[in-house]
């Protein structure tokens, strides 16, 4: 018993160092700096709207890391990645050594996670068209550059009137915005009320076919065709814009002759990718749905350039 | 395969001693490697953080690893079946389908907490269905369990079907088990699982003469002493602790709890007297270096892969080998 | 039974089936009294069973099958609790020894030798030492050389590094009775030990059991159902039928036709052995 007592012993002491080892303080994360802080600027960028807004914004050169999604503008793809929100290479983000964390999510641990590390991160949303102005404006003002911050907002909402003004008196259709079926099965994503694309469709004089509050539910052909939709947008992007892919989801729409939107051959397939990300190309987004939507506005000149 | 000489208190010492100094070396050498080069930082503050981040996943990946380790003997012993693994009486998805439903319900940082009750639950339900006057035969465990799993993959795949399509991804991939959540917050909560490995090391290890006669026979086992209901009962209820705990802390990582007690009965022949110390110590180290190896195959992509998918990888030609060895081995002997 | 010993003590000589002058006389080393057990209500195995076992006997439980023979060892093994009665071990109630202290004084010998493990033939002999061993198991130079001897005994230290899946069953059988040797007991319970054995081993183990009888003075109680055999080796034989007790004694007095026939219900013929002078017992083909 007495070897035995002597390897109790020894597991304690393993326990307690453990326990001992695990008492580290974390670093204490960085304040936010205040506008014209001398400290130089290090941001990190979590999501692809983020990135794009920050870009548009004129802070792209103070980008130090974006997430694997970000693809737009072309200058941050080649920007190092440090994963997602749901898996961050934590290592590479130190090795970076940002002073400031922008990202989309919901969830508590993540922000708690590079706090940890000393990264100030700031969680922000953009469900709603107001949460992403709201956004920006909180972009400008931890970064200490309101005024770009409050120029990209301005070009925004100046840019959307435009597109509001240019559908105004026209009839407004019931529009379903869907994405293509996935693969073996006939059934497909479509946007609900109260998303963003939701928005953009009222932007662009359209109503959602969807009546019902509701993120992206999955809807059956027969739904499809309960909904009675007159024009539908597809959006087919990545995979999906295969020449092959294309042709499959458009004939699989024209086979169902009972849809308005397909008798009266108003289904449009579209590639565009930003059409779903609420950053600074809503406005070029929500030209191309109005063109799409109202035959009369084609032929005029095209919205939303760049910045 | 090396088959030693009986077990005195002096070679177990010896034992552990040697057991501790490779987890030492394999825990130190976890921490100094990765992908980022840190030597070769200026700021002594940053690479003091991200070693500070390794510490604390080679800390869990030992504690989950020697945990279901642990576990994964004692289910083996207590079902008399070299295939049983930690998971197979429900036990994961209990906690599995707390943490879920506490992520998508109430708080992200409560999910710990909400799935060891989940396992706490499935421990008393799978008792409860299983013991016959208050009997627990391997046979109607084992059954108890399979049920138990169904129900809970029933469960899970309904919550999955109804949440959106963004928690969708968070769950599945929670679901492969993943060590790599550091928060420093969560610390005493890895310190309370380290802890409960711990007690339930020492208490299998005054078990393990009982385990190896009740692998010989139950009623030899009663003969020579061994109150086998008890061991039945203490191993049972241990073992899903702990592994309840792994599976709320980092998810479900699965083939640890099989493979390591395996490869140390291949090695050191199966008496459990020399089992558990071996699986507790093997099982942190076999964990630590599959983290290992999947934080530095973080350079190929932008992030490590799960831990999970990498001990998954390891089952498919584990298991190959076992058939090819020994199972084919048994089979010409009988 | 008792009464036999009752009236030899009265007339001063040993009585038949009494213990063997100088092999322990006085009180019996196992007492049996009035078990009664029945795995279903109303389905009895066992009803007033009574017998003693005097030290340093080989003593053959037979009985035709379903007689209880398998549940009475059990009993005595203490894997079993008898709805009535009492087992007395050396004037002490079984139900009053330490868990412990029991594992260190029955030892048991199963029928069935399968393991789910491979342990070697020298781990499982050391395996007979754990009621002698800590909590932790650790073994000492008194459970090696206990070990040793045990294997001696039975003639299995050839095989003491290989594993028992690859011995043959006579050679496994033997290596169970050393794990009893080694657990250093006084009663060894025996569940039908040549069972699957061919004669050349069946004999081999009798003769090891009555050898260890006889120089130890250990007690070994054996189920059996093979009468000749148990004719040949032991000292007593207890004969049960419908759960109790149809006839103990010597095999001369218990191998009786009479005693038999009604007992097994079949027409048999005793026989005694010129050279040994101990009974068998014959059967004759088509005779009903």
């Amino acid at each position: 018993m007495r070897f035995g007592a002597m390897a109790a012993a020894v597991v304690c002491a393993l326990a307690a160092l453990a326990a001992g080892g695990c008492q580290k303080e974390a670093p204490a994360p960085a304040p936010p700096p205040a506008s014209g802080a001398a400290a130089p600027l290090r941001i990190l960028s979590l999501a692809p709207n983020l990135t794009e807004i920050l870009f548009a914004m004129g802070l792209g050169d103070r980008v130090v890391g974006r997430s694997t999604y970000c693809a737009y503008p072309p200058e941050a793809a080649a920007l190092p990645a440090v994963g997602d929100t749901l898996q961050l290479n934590l290592e590479r983000v130190v090795a970076l050594k940002p002073t400031v964390a922008f990202l989309i999510t919901r969830r508590d641990d993540v922000p708690r996670r590079l706090e940890a590390v000393g990264v100030r991160a700031v969680a922000l949303r953009s469900d709603h068209m107001s949460e992403m102005l709201q956004s920006v404006a909180t972009i400008g003002r931890e970064t200490g550059h309101e005024a770009d911050a409050q120029m990209l907002l301005d070009h925004i909402q100046v840019g959307l009137m435009r597109v509001r003004a240019r559908v105004k008196g026209l009839p407004r259709p019931k529009v379903l915005f869907a994405f293509p079926m996935t693969i073996g099965s006939p059934q497909m994503m479509v946007a609900g009320r109260g998303t963003f694309v939701d928005e953009l469709l009222d932007v662009a004089g359209a109503a959602n076919a969807y009546p019902k509050t509701a993120d992206w539910p999955t809807l059956s052909p027969q739904a499809v065709i309960g909904l009675g939709p007159e024009v539908v947008i597809v959006n087919a992007t990545a995979e999906d814009a295969a020449p092959d892919r294309l042709e499959a989801v458009r004939r699989a729409w024209a086979n169902w002759t009972s849809v308005p939107a397909v008798k009266a051959g108003r289904v449009h397939v579209l590639t565009e990718t930003f059409l779903t990300i609420p950053g600074p190309r809503v406005v070029q987004a929500a030209a191309v749905l109005a063109e799409a939507i109202h035959p009369e506005l084609r032929g005029a000149t095209p919205e939303g350039a760049r910045p | 395969m090396i088959r030693p000489r009986p077990v005195t208190a002096r070679r177990y010492v010896a034992a552990l001693g040697g057991w501790l100094v490779a987890w030492v070396l394999v825990a130190a050498a976890a921490v100094l490697l990765g992908t980022e080069n840190i030597w070769a930082w200026e700021s002594w503050e940053s690479v003091r953080t991200v070693l500070g981040i390794r510490l604390y996943l080679v800390l869990t990946a030992s504690i989950v690893g020697a945990s279901l380790a642990l576990a994964g003997l004692a289910f083996q012993a207590l079902l008399r079946n070299p295939l049983a693994d930690p998971y197979i009486l429900g036990v994961s998805g209990g906690a599995s389908l707390g943490v879920i439903l506490s992520s998508l319900c109430f708080s992200i940082l409560l999910a710990p907490l909400f799935g060891f009750v989940g396992a706490l639950a499935t421990v008393a339900v799978v008792y409860a269905v299983a013991q016959r006057r208050g009997r627990l035969e391997p046979y109607t465990l084992l059954l108890s369990g399979v049920i138990i799993n169904a129900f809970y993959g029933a469960a899970i795949m309904l919550v999955v079907a109804l949440a959106s399509p963004m928690e969708r991804g968070s769950i599945a991939y929670w679901m492969m088990g993943s060590i790599g959540t550091f928060d420093p917050r969560g610390t005493p909560v890895v310190a309370v699982v380290g802890g409960l490995a711990v007690a339930v090391a020492v208490v299998f290890a005054f078990l393990a003469k009982g385990f190896n006669l009740v692998v010989v026979g139950e009623d030899t086992a009663g003969a020579l002493g061994v109150r086998v209901e008890r061991l039945r009962l203490v191993a049972f209820v241990a073992a899903s602790l702990v592994t309840g705990a792994s599976v709320a802390l980092v998810g479900p990582i699965g083939f640890v709890g099989l493979i390591c007690p395996h490869l140390l009965r291949l090695a050191l022949g199966p008496d459990h007297r020399r089992l558990v110390p071996a699986s507790f110590f093997f099982g942190a180290i076999f964990l630590v270096l599959a983290d290992l190896a999947t934080r530095l195959l973080a350079s190929v992509g932008d992030q490590a892969p799960p831990v999970g998918v990498l001990t998954a990888m390891c089952g498919g030609p584990f298991f190959i080998y076992l058939l090819r060895t020994r199972w084919r081995r048994a089979a010409e002997v009988r | 039974m008792a009464k036999d010993a009752d009236n030899a003590a009265a007339a001063g000589t040993p009585a038949p089936g009494a213990p063997a002058p100088g092999a322990g006389r006085g009180a019996p080393y196992l007492e049996v009294r009035g078990l009664g057990f029945a795995y279903r209500p109303g389905a009895a195995v066992l009803a007033g069973l009574s017998f003693d076992v005097g030290r340093g006997r080989l003593v053959n439980l037979l009985g035709p099958n379903g007689s209880g023979k398998t549940t009475l060892l059990r009993i005595l093994v203490g894997l079993l609790v008898p709805a009535e009665g009492e087992v007395r071990l050396a004037g002490i109630a079984l139900a009053d020894y330490p868990r412990g202290a029991l594992a260190r004084r029955i030892a048991y010998v199963p029928q069935e030798t399968a393991s789910a493990a491979a342990f070697t033939v020298l781990e499982t002999v050391l395996m007979g030492r754990s009621p002698h061993t800590g909590a932790l198991g650790f073994e000492t130079p008194a459970d090696w050389y206990a070990a040793r001897e045990a294997l001696r005994l039975t003639e299995t230290e050839a095989f003491a590094e290989r594993s028992l899946e690859e011995l043959s069953g006579g050679e496994r059988q033997r290596v169970v009775i050393a794990r009893a040797i080694a657990q250093e007991a006084d009663l060894v319970l025996l569940d039908e030990p040549t069972a699957f054995l061919d004669i050349k081993h069946q004999h081999a183990i009798y003769g090891l059991l009555a050898r260890l009888v006889a120089e130890r003075g250990l007690t070994a109680v054996c189920v059996s159902h093979d009468l000749n055999l148990a004719a040949a080796y032991a000292d007593d034989l207890v004969l049960l039928a419908a759960g109790r007790v149809a006839a103990r004694g010597t095999p001369a007095e218990v191998l009786r036709p009479e005693v038999l026939r009604p007992v097994y219900e079949t027409p048999l013929e005793v026989r005694t052995d010129e050279v040994t002078g101990r009974p068998y017992v014959l059967l004759r083909r088509g005779a009903v």
